[in-house]
């Protein structure tokens, strides 16, 4: 597809295929313009006024490395993983458009992935055990309530031996 | 520790081993990008901070049982020359070769693994096979990879997998990709399509040197270009099955050729031939394209097959910064571009038989 851009009265034409101009947001109305993605958007957006940057997510500079968001918005780069965090309204926004998914289908660092499971299993754990509370299924919740002071107590165990 | 000297007089482990059978798919790669926790990236990291990471990851690649008897080097150590080589022979990228201080770049003896880092990321392991082995090269990433995250802390989200420096490497972290020779595709402008094609599955398709680079000699590197949302396992098998399919296209495409228009597809090979035996003045451009077809007439049997192997190291050892480095300085393109054609002609000697005698394939 043949994209063209008027800049200060300046033609600027570009040849992309379909999956270039798709990647750059062309072909997407909801896409930024690709002139807000070089040099930034004409206005500031919201979540960047001080209020909300405290916010998980909508930060305007990670707490972590200080990279701001204003950056990524220009290079498409973060500053470290901890930005991810950080602007992860900003970021998640941008995911569709670059892959198949949402969530990380792939592989775990050894140890996270055990981490994760136990981080799993007591979630659920607390789940059906409220649900047994709301539900007034005393039986199973006192039986649920042992369950989950055991893996709790595992947890913390294995915490101590690493 | 090897010197560069060294690593560079043997030709790479994936150059090697090709017969008509395998030739379309030329190499695999798997890169896999990781991070350290809480670090800044190496773009937004100050120059101790990327001094202190590199020293900490070198030290740990001592550890590596593949990587004794190893290449490795800051990149700030290292002139022009020996960068450009490096990325010539895909083990280090162009990106990295315009950073210096804090990045390095670790390659096995056999050079088959290679070690980046503070590229983009803060590490990026890359392994190459020969052939269509994406499997195969990616459990010798992994064997790397699992040796290392019981050391490091990765910066790892459950939801998002490997925190990358961009987010188009996000999750899996992993770029599989293969490196395939086109020629009968090319020849009979089906290339197009299959192109087309092929990015309509969500894979990239790029030139020799990865990303915004042009095709020479009809060789294409076919690549993931999502890494979140799908498993190591499926990415691999999908690419794989595709870059099959498109060796198969490209095996079609070669049949149907000498079906079709025998005497064309001979007389194209014949007529790179003639250049390449004869020239005395050969740019690169004009090299690759040749001798991608000189190789198409090894794989349909019109030349030995042994010329497949003796295409693929010329592919690489004529490219401008190898020849300099054997030249040992710099030269000015007019020098380079006599000196290509006169180990062009050297090289072939041996393996075309002096008076050119193409067998009729009619008969």
């Amino acid at each position: 597809m043949f994209y063209t851009q008027v800049t200060d009265g300046k033609m600027n034409k570009t040849a992309l295929c379909e999956s270039c101009a798709q990647h750059q947001g062309i072909t997407d109305p909801n896409g930024l313009l690709m002139s807000e993605q070089l040099m930034g958007p004409a206005t500031s957006p919201p979540g960047s006024d001080s209020e909300v940057s405290s916010v998980i997510g909508g930060a305007d500079e990670c707490p972590t490395c200080q990279f701001s968001l204003e950056d990524y918005r220009k290079i498409g780069r973060l500053g470290c993983g901890d930005c991810y965090l950080a602007f992860s309204k900003e970021v998640q926004q941008r995911l569709p458009s670059l892959h198949k998914g949402l969530k990380h289908e792939g592989r775990f660092p050894a140890g996270l992935l055990e981490q994760e499971e136990r981080r799993g299993l007591l979630e659920s754990l607390n789940e059906r055990l409220q649900k047994a509370i709301s539900e007034e299924d005393f039986e199973q919740a006192a039986s649920l309530r042992d369950e989950l002071r055991d893996a709790l107590k595992d947890q913390k165990e294995e915490e101590a031996n690493s | 520790m090897m010197r560069f000297s060294t690593l560079l007089k043997h030709p790479a482990d994936w150059m090697a081993g090709h017969d008509a059978g395998t030739s379309v798919v030329v190499t695999s790669r798997v890169r896999l990008a990781r991070n350290l926790r809480q670090a800044p990236f190496p773009g937004w990291a100050r120059k101790g901070q990327r001094r202190k990471i590199f020293e900490e990851l070198s030290e740990l690649f001592k550890t590596l049982p593949t990587m004794r008897e190893g290449f490795a080097h800051e990149l700030s150590d290292l002139d022009s020359l020996q960068k450009q080589v490096l990325v010539e022979r895909h083990l280090i990228s162009r990106e990295q070769a315009a950073r210096n201080e804090g990045s390095g770049s670790v390659v096995n003896r056999k050079q088959t693994l290679s070690l980046m880092i503070n590229e983009e990321d803060h590490l990026r392991i890359q392994a190459i096979r020969p052939s269509l082995q994406l499997h195969e090269a990616y459990e010798l990433a992994l064997s790397v990879d699992e040796h290392l995250e019981d050391k490091i802390d990765y910066a790892f989200h459950p939801e998002w997998g490997f925190l990358t420096a961009c987010p188009t490497n996000l999750g899996t972290g992993m770029r599989a990709s293969s490196m395939v020779h086109l020629p009968g595709l090319v020849l009979s402008d089906q290339i197009g399509p299959v192109l087309k094609g092929i990015g309509k599955l969500g894979l990239a398709v790029r030139g020799l040197y990865g990303e915004g680079t042009e095709s020479l000699g009809n060789l294409y590197q076919i690549s993931n270009q999502s890494t979140l949302g799908e498993s190591e396992e499926q990415i691999l098998s999908r690419l794989t099955k595709v870059i099959g399919d498109v060796a198969r296209y490209e095996k079609q495409a070669r049949e149907k050729l000498l079906e079709d228009d025998p005497m064309m597809v001979e007389d194209r090979i014949g007529r790179a031939a003639g250049i390449l035996t004869f020239a005395r003045i050969i740019d690169s451009k004009e090299a690759l394209t040749h001798l991608s077809m000189l190789r198409l007439g090894a794989n349909l049997g019109i030349f030995p097959e042994e010329l497949i192997e003796i295409c693929d190291r010329l592919f690489m050892e004529t490219q401008p910064a190898h020849l300099q480095w054997r030249a040992g300085h710099k030269l000015p393109p007019d020098t380079r571009d006599a000196m290509r054609a006169q180990m062009i002609r050297e090289q072939l000697q041996s393996a075309l038989p002096p008076a050119i005698d193409i067998p009729d394939l009619e008969k």
